[in-house]
């Protein structure tokens, strides 16, 4: 049985390898062109990394323009008390300041870069898991052959991932406003799902009678207290967490769908020949074959989420009680509200560096070396 | 898979298609084109320059005879973006001056990116409360002296709130103020006269709450907070808005008083009568009584034409009336400062401007002789005019907007009945401190 199991990852790479033999023959073909004719060739070759970088030029051009030199300015702008009224190049230098501000100065900014990164952190440990799974049921279902009209099943749940965040968003709030269809559906209920701000931890917690923070977690951590650190995300955010999952599930499905589409039937059906249940393909030779695309989907959804901006700046604009404040936001908001670029630029390096440091993380334990693109 | 194959072609084409188009632009020929557009464009300016140069020099009394101006404004109303297109028509007429107005849906963000671009357009609205930001990074051009017809006719107090560190920015284009409206046919139904007092507010909250209505219906903020708080003779800050006062004995009956009326039920925030804000929840019948300003009489003509409502100043508390100004200026930018775009602000804020522009629309002149016209015009409107003498500018320094909104968070929590007024005090006065420093 193992050995069946073992056969699933290792028979996908004799492909890899196939392809990677069929390359050397051609190098060897033109090798052998080129000492024919040596003096004329020679010149030729010498330009051909000159006609390379000229092929890649607009694209490169773009990549200077609209990503490394905006990146260089923000870094740089992180370090200066610039307003973003004028010119950022009449901006004086503070040093640290803004970078002190947000994490080491006790105050209201790094109360709310804490309570942007309390909410953040929810959000991606419940919607990446969630909308991985949830796609790789959709991509099963869909790629079933006896499903009739897949074609059609697929395009329905790839929609949302096409149509305008925002547009969903709204769609969203008629949805579960207090008089909504959502609450005429569920029974019992008439929360006003966009405007609840407590947390679920502590919703949960009410329940059983507990609704005062008990005295160990008054402890104050980073400008939370620990009771506010553990509340878990509010039902708001929850609402926007139900329509992240919704709206990206498609595009993950797709990812999905490409890897099992690549599977041979040949070996789930060896495996089936040993003896093998329906859980046990799935488990020890699906699932590790789909360990490349898990390993996208979930870089993919860890560097989302951490940026979701449109959901919660279309709905709430951090509301109710700042429970759907997230980095992204507090950057629009420091930027364009409160005219603080330089603070906005430091809170949008320290995010870029969470970022970094998740993936790693990620990589880490959902990534091996050899089978990760 | 044969679709998925047509698809896959069409959009291979497509890429081609887009190159082809990136690589013509290296053209010779197509350089060749653009520089002798760019020639032509330029020749074709220049002359235009001197022509107005010309002009300027042989009609001094006119400079700007011929300008070409844009203004910037966020979009509100068709009817208002209409109103103020005919007013910069009539000017046109009069001047030769040509005003474009073009309203940005994104007005801050839109602002913000022409301002540190250095193309800011001629002239623009400026809230009261962005003020600060704007004249301490130096993006607006205080105002010439003897460009604005007789600015002492303009309120003090709307002078003194585009006024920072001691120099004049922007003539205020027209102000509003925070009045009490109500429902008059409720309050007839119920045999209540509009409440005066603090006291007598609650009564009438109380008396007016039934199944489906609520009382008094306010936005949970500081921008209407605060009144309860300035008619106890407090506020969050002191005047030059270097230190917080959130800490008084009046501030804290003023953030009780509403804590005990939200908790009785005889006060709500418009999300917990399902309405956008407190207007809409007067128009719909779902309030009783709220704290708005003047845009809500057109608002309620347009939607609401049924409701039978009044208003009144806001109670007296213990120490007086207490009321925000919300006012909006016209602002020109340091980065192309000219006098056609000053003699247009001067036309759109003087008294034949204004005076026309208040007429249109329900917001009251920043002019002290235009107020009685406005009044013979609109006399049930005369409480949002009363509050002129003891508003409170909408007004803080660069960088409090956090505490704003800090204080919005926990007066939300308040009314909730999830903290206390000593917490909210305590916590929005330690928010408050580390932003003043």
């Amino acid at each position: 049985m193992t050995e069946t199991a073992s056969a699933g990852p290792v028979s996908g790479s004799p492909a890899m390898g196939g392809a990677a033999q069929t390359a050397p023959p051609s190098v060897r073909r033109r090798k052998g062109r080129g000492n024919r004719g040596r003096s004329q060739r020679a010149t030729l070759h010498r330009r051909d990394p000159l006609i390379g970088w000229l092929f890649a030029a607009p694209a490169l051009l773009g990549l200077v323009v609209f990503l490394a030199i905006p990146i260089a300015l923000t870094l740089w702008v992180s370090f200066r008390d610039w307003t973003g009224l004028g010119s950022p190049f009449d901006s004086e230098s503070v040093g640290l300041d803004n970078y002190r501000e947000l994490l080491t100065e006790p105050g209201l900014r790094r109360r709310d870069f804490a309570i942007s990164l309390r909410n953040t952190f929810y959000y991606v440990i419940i919607v990446v898991p969630v909308q991985t799974f949830f796609a790789m049921f959709l991509a099963f279902l869909v790629n079933q052959r006896f499903l009739r009209g897949r074609g059609g099943f697929r395009t329905l749940l790839y929609f949302p991932s096409v149509t305008s965040s925002i547009a969903i968003t709204l769609i969203w709030l008629v949805l579960f406003a207090q008089s909504g269809i959502v609450n005429r559906i569920l029974p019992f209920s008439d929360i006003n799902w966009f405007d609840e701000p407590n947390g679920l931890v502590h919703n949960l917690l009410g329940v059983f009678g507990v609704d005062r923070a008990p005295g160990w977690a008054e402890t104050e951590v980073f400008e939370l207290r620990l009771w506010d650190w553990l509340s878990g995300p509010s039902v708001a955010l929850l609402t926007i967490m139900l329509l992240a999952i919704w709206t990206t599930s498609g595009t993950m499905m797709l990812i999905f769908l490409g890897g099992l589409q690549n599977i041979s039937r040949d070996i789930e059906e060896a495996a089936a020949v040993d003896g093998a249940t329906w859980w046990k393909r799935f488990r020890y030779v699906v699932l590790p074959m789909l360990r490349p695309q898990m390993y996208l989907a979930v870089t993919l959804g860890v560097i989302g989420t951490w940026q979701v901006f449109d959901q919660v700046y279309a709905s709430n604009l951090g509301g109710p009680q700042k429970t759907t404040l997230t980095p992204a936001l507090l950057v629009y908001l420091q930027a364009f509200d409160n005219s603080q670029a330089g603070l906005a630029a430091a809170t949008a390096v320290i995010l870029f560096f969470i970022i970094l440091l998740f993936t790693f993380l990620q990589r880490r334990v959902t990534g091996s070396s050899d089978q990760t693109p | 898979m044969n679709r998925s194959h047509r698809v896959s072609v069409v959009v291979v084409a497509a890429l081609v298609v887009t190159a082809a188009a990136c690589g013509s632009d290296d053209d010779a020929t197509d350089t060749a084109a653009d520089t002798a557009a760019d020639t032509a464009a330029d020749t074709a300016a220049d002359t235009a320059a001197d022509t107005a140069a010309d002009t300027a020099a042989d009609t001094a009394a006119a400079p700007t005879e011929g300008a070409e101006l844009r203004a910037w404004g966020w979009a509100s109303s068709e009817t208002e973006d209409a109103a103020l297109t005919g007013l910069l028509g009539e000017y046109a007429t009069q001047s030769g001056t040509a005003v474009t107005f073009e309203p940005q849906p994104e007005y801050d963000t839109a602002l913000q990116a022409a301002l540190s671009a250095g193309d800011p357009p001629d002239f623009f609205y400026v809230d009261s409360f962005k003020l600060p930001d704007l004249a301490a990074a130096g993006a607006l051009a205080p105002v010439p002296s003897g460009a604005i017809t007789d600015p002492d006719d303009i309120y003090p107090s709307l002078q003194a709130a585009f006024t920072y560190d001691g120099t004049w920015y922007c003539p205020p284009k027209d102000f509003s103020t925070l009045g009490l409206v109500y429902d008059a046919d409720a309050l007839a139904e119920a045999g209540i006269e509009p409440p005066t007092t603090m006291d007598e507010l609650a009564a009438a909250a109380a008396a007016l709450t039934t199944d489906t209505r609520t009382g008094l219906v306010f936005g949970p903020e500081l921008a209407r907070a605060g009144v309860f708080m300035l008619a106890n003779g407090g506020y969050i800050t002191n005047d030059d808005v270097t230190e917080m006062t959130l800490d008084t004995e009046g501030n804290r009956a003023a953030l009780q008083y509403l804590a005990d009326m939200f908790a009785a039920g005889n006060a709500a925030k418009p999300s917990d009568i399902e309405a956008g804000w407190a207007g809409e929840a007067l128009g719909k019948g779902s309030a009783a009584m709220v704290i708005e300003g003047n845009w809500i009489v057109g608002f309620l003509a347009d939607n609401f034409p049924d409701r039978n409502w009044g208003v009144v100043e806001l109670p007296e508390g213990s120490a007086g009336r207490g009321t925000f100004a919300f006012t909006v200026c016209y602002g020109v930018g340091t980065e192309n400062e000219s006098d056609a775009a000053w003699a247009a602000v001067d036309y759109l804020t003087g008294p034949e401007g204004a005076q026309k522009w208040t007429a249109a629309f329900n917001v009251m002149p920043a002019r002290e002789s235009l107020a009685d016209a406005w009044l013979a015009d609109k006399p049930e409107l005369e409480p949002f005019l009363n509050g002129a003498d003891y508003a409170q500018p909408w007004q803080f320094t660069p960088g409090f907007g956090d505490v704003v909104t800090e204080f919005n968070t926990q007066f939300e929590q308040l009314i909730a009945g999830d903290i206390t007024v000593d917490d909210l005090v305590v916590s929005v006065t330690e928010a408050g401190e580390s932003v003043l420093g």
